[in-house]
């Protein structure tokens, strides 16, 4: 069970003890990601998370490595398109130094020009290492077809252009206005004693004054009127196939249906992107049709969690040899299929065991459990993760076949075929 | 929290190491058995014959293997490596014996079906081209190969492609009876288990599997053989970075001092060292990072980096001096200082996950370092000496042994050019 308590600077507190726990994990989650920027100043937010480790106020360059490091504890922190997140995991007895860390991040960030002029490097660096990868390079495609107004239209890495403009002073500004109090969400997993952490947690952030609170960000991406479709060819190893398919907000009621209909379509894999690796499900249609059938090696399926509407997004990795255009066909196939024939008692038991049994394993110790409660909360609110996995005992065959029906349309979808070039040596 | 796991030998030769982690309410399993690539007489069948275990056995097929697996809310899961076959899970504790009964049927029962067997054909062959294609892989690739001449080490336990094509279902049935056997076989569980579950529900389970294998004598890789290599794949964007010499097994006298030292270098904070002057100095790369990777005849050190080309020489000129002045400005008390409390206090930290106990469990077992290595693993780090730690960062991480292999658009540089000493 977890505490919440808000501030009165509107910083909200999530406490989730574990009795016996000998580490502690602390979150900190602000309600700032990629859908808050605008063209021109695109991966500004994932920079920002990037000078957050050099120091500032008390902490000097190096220090939050040092200080985490000294104690043997995991530290990091992600940008995505809905927020931003940082995070130390802890002896249980040392949770002071996460806060403090935390409390100079949130206000006293140094900037200095020579850090960020040396940062800029690194980032474009990790965007180049993505761009090696097929996969990014077509999702990346994906997004941006599919969301001509909504700021989803860019991934939280940015434009390269972007990245090799953006200034110290833009970015800034960005952090002084959003790394605030009343925009943020704490998230405390472990052994602690709830109310001395509550206490230290006040004396660390009680004084920080709230800004304004965020402008809301009201674009809404227009009803898509048919088929996007494009292609991009690379030299390369396999063909993919990525399709996307609106849906809506992570907080709307169909959200546990579509948890449904993902994993009776390809399995289900965890909500969180970690805890999942290297498992592929086999007793589903998309694995039958396409892995069994010899078309592909592997075929996902995930509903996007976003406080906006998002995508559901298949990939497909089409085997040598096979046209894309016949796995398309097959994979589009059982997308009808779904819709013509309801899932079966043991599909629909599969789901359901499948998506339970995840939550326990991408739980899985304070950090695993911070990071689902930070994720959810940024996404409308951290009890709505259990909602969804309790949900989806009473979502039926038919629940499956409407939001199959509803979403899922020709229309609604954008294709993004990479076609892989021969290498040339 | 009690760090010493409980372990007990089955009657079929399988030892059992256990420890409840109760906050974490599934059970993490993880082990090995002795049916790797050291073991196999053609190369690439052990690959094959450990991903088909999941393919289909007498009483079930594929599919149904898989919806078995999927209905118990469990996941299972088969790994070939150099030196053993690995297998691991997750599932809730109550179809836990039921899924150890799945696990064994796959490893007694393989019917290694002609269809899953072209499947799993053009699977290997699609995963060999796509790392290939991939930049890190490929520099890691021609690192191992300069590092362990002819050896399984050295060598991608898939096969080549060329190996991978002369595969026929009989090599996989004579692999499979040769060398599948629980003599030696290891099972680690972690999270929602005890002594009742362990002993009394999943040992009869695994008392029933049966079979030939050994584990295998793995012979002593033969010297490094040192080179510079550029892999040119002009369609990238980045180029990766290999550089890397032969090091230590796990079970050498120096293995804490080096990884303390490596540790240091290369790995605590933002990649230690290395890090500091490469990414957060000079802005080169978003990852630089060394890897101890110590197996249990040989072991290897390594630096792995991605950077832009344009900047290809200067990450190379980077790790240079860094490696030099790991010998001219030796870890100092404060770094040597702040690297134990780092290992001492990740022991809270690093095992608070089920599947992290269970990985430092079987690594227990697996080297033999004793049940009580996690117990003694504090005192061991305090009693390193500063002495310890500079020597063997001086016999083991020196420039003028490392090969050095680089993946990507590399251009104008040629292997002249890119030189490490």
């Amino acid at each position: 069970m977890a505490t919440v308590t808000k501030l009165d600077n509107g910083l909200k507190v999530i406490l989730k003890q574990i009795p016996g726990a000998t580490a502690v994990s602390v979150w900190i989650g602000y309600h700032i990601g990629s859908r808050n920027e605008r063209p021109g100043m695109t991966g500004s937010t994932h920079w920002v998370e990037h000078m957050l480790f050099k120091g500032g106020g008390k902490l000097k360059k190096g220090d939050i490595d040092l200080l985490i490091g000294r104690l043997g504890g995991k530290l990091n922190a992600f940008t995505d398109t809905d927020f931003t997140a940082y995070f130390e995991t802890v002896p249980a007895d040392a949770i002071d130094t996460a806060l403090f860390i935390e409390a100079e991040r949130m206000r006293n960030a140094a900037f200095e020009q020579k850090e960020f002029e040396s940062e800029r490097t690194v980032v474009i660096s990790e965007r180049e290492g993505a761009e090696n990868m097929p996969e990014f390079v077509a999702e990346e495609e994906l997004w941006s077809n599919a969301f001509h107004i909504h700021p989803y239209h860019w991934l939280p890495i940015g434009w390269k252009q972007d990245l090799q403009r953006l200034d110290r002073d833009t970015m800034y500004r960005h952090y002084l206005r959003y790394y605030a109090p009343n925009n943020v969400a704490m998230v405390v997993v472990g052994g602690f004693d709830e109310a001395a952490t509550m206490e230290k947690i006040r004396a660390r952030f009680g004084g920080f004054k709230p800004e304004q609170p965020p402008e809301p960000m009201n674009l809404k991406e227009p009803p898509q009127m048919g088929e996007r479709r494009s292609v991009i060819r690379k030299p390369g190893s396999l063909d993919h196939i990525f399709a996307g398919w609106h849906i809506p907000e992570f907080s709307h009621d169909d959200t546990p249906k579509l948890a449904m209909l993902s994993a009776v379509l390809a399995g289900w894999r965890g909500y969180h992107p970690f805890a999942a690796i290297g498992w592929q499900p086999r007793s589903n249609r998309l694995y039958k049709a396409l892995v069994e059938a010899k078309l592909a090696i592997d075929v996902t399926c995930r509903a996007e969690v976003k406080i906006d509407p998002g995508l559901l997004v298949s990939h497909v990795a089409v085997r040598s040899g096979v046209p894309p255009e016949k796995a398309e066909r097959v994979l589009f196939n059982e997308i009808e299929k779904i819709k013509q024939k309801p899932p079966s008692k043991v599909e629909l038991d599969v789901a359901r065991t499948q998506i339970h049994a995840w939550s326990g394993f991408e739980n899985d110790g304070v950090t695993y459990q911070g990071m689902i409660t930070t994720f959810f909360e940024m996404a409308g609110g951290f009890e709505k993760y259990d909602h969804t996995i309790s949900a989806v005992d009473r979502v039926t065959a038919k629940d499956i076949q409407d939001v199959a029906r509803k979403y899922l349309t020709e229309n609604n979808r954008t294709v993004v075929h990479f076609l892989a070039e021969e290498v040339k040596a | 929290m009690s760090l010493q796991p409980q372990r007990i030998v089955l009657d079929n030769g399988i030892a059992v190491l256990y420890h409840p982690m109760p906050a974490n309410p599934f059970v993490a399993f993880h082990g090995c058995l002795w049916a790797g690539a050291a073991s196999e007489d053609k190369r690439g069948v052990a690959e094959f014959t450990a991903r088909l275990l999941l393919g289909g056995t007498k009483t079930r097929k594929s599919s149904k293997l898989a919806e078995d697996i999927e209905r118990l809310g469990a996941t299972l899961e088969f790994r070939n490596a150099e030196e053993a076959v690995h297998f691991g899970g997750k599932c809730p504790r109550e179809t836990a014996p039921k899924v150890f009964g799945i696990m064994v049927d796959c490893l007694s029962n393989p019917s290694f079906p002609q269809s899953e067997v072209e499947k799993e054909h053009g699977e290997i062959l699609d995963e060999i081209k796509m790392d290939m294609d991939d930049t890190a892989r490929r520099a890691a690739k021609e690192l191992m190969a300069s590092l362990y001449p002819n050896h399984l080490y050295g060598k991608d336990p898939r096969g080549e492609v060329t190996d991978v094509k002369r595969i026929k279902r009989s090599d996989l049935v004579s692999h499979h009876k040769a060398s599948y056997g629980p003599k030696g076989m290891i099972v680690v569980m972690s999270g929602d288990v005890d002594r009742e579950l362990v002993e009394k529900k999943i040992s009869p389970v695994l008392s029933k599997f049966e079979g030939e294998g050994e584990r295998p004598k793995l012979p002593i890789p033969a010297p490094a053989k040192k080179v510079t290599k550029t892999v040119p794949m002009p369609h990238k964007t980045q180029a990766d970075i290999a550089v890397g010499l032969r090091a230590i097994p796990r079970n050498h006298k120096d293995f804490h001092a080096l990884n303390m030292a490596n540790l240091l270098f290369g790995r605590i904070g933002m990649y230690g060292r290395l890090g500091k002057n490469l990414r957060d100095t000079q802005g080169l790369a978003y990852y630089s990072f060394s890897t101890l990777d110590p197996r249990l005849v040989a072991g290897h050190w390594a630096i792995a980096m991605g950077v832009n080309p344009e900047n290809l020489q200067k990450a190379v000129d980077g790790i240079r001096l860094e490696m030099d002045r790991l010998h001219k400005e030796p870890l100092t008390d404060q770094e040597i200082s702040d690297g134990k409390d780092n290992q001492i206090g990740s022991l809270k930290v690093s095992l608070e996950r089920n599947v992290e106990m269970a990985g430092e469990m079987f690594r227990m077992e697996y080297f033999g370092l004793g049940l009580d290595y996690l117990k003694r693993f504090p005192e061991m780090i305090r009693s390193l000496t500063v002495e310890q730690i500079h020597e063997a960062a001086e016999k083991y991480i020196r420039i003028e042994d490392c090969s050095l292999a680089v993946a990507g658009p590399v251009g104008r540089y040629q292997e002249k050019k890119l030189q490490l000493s």
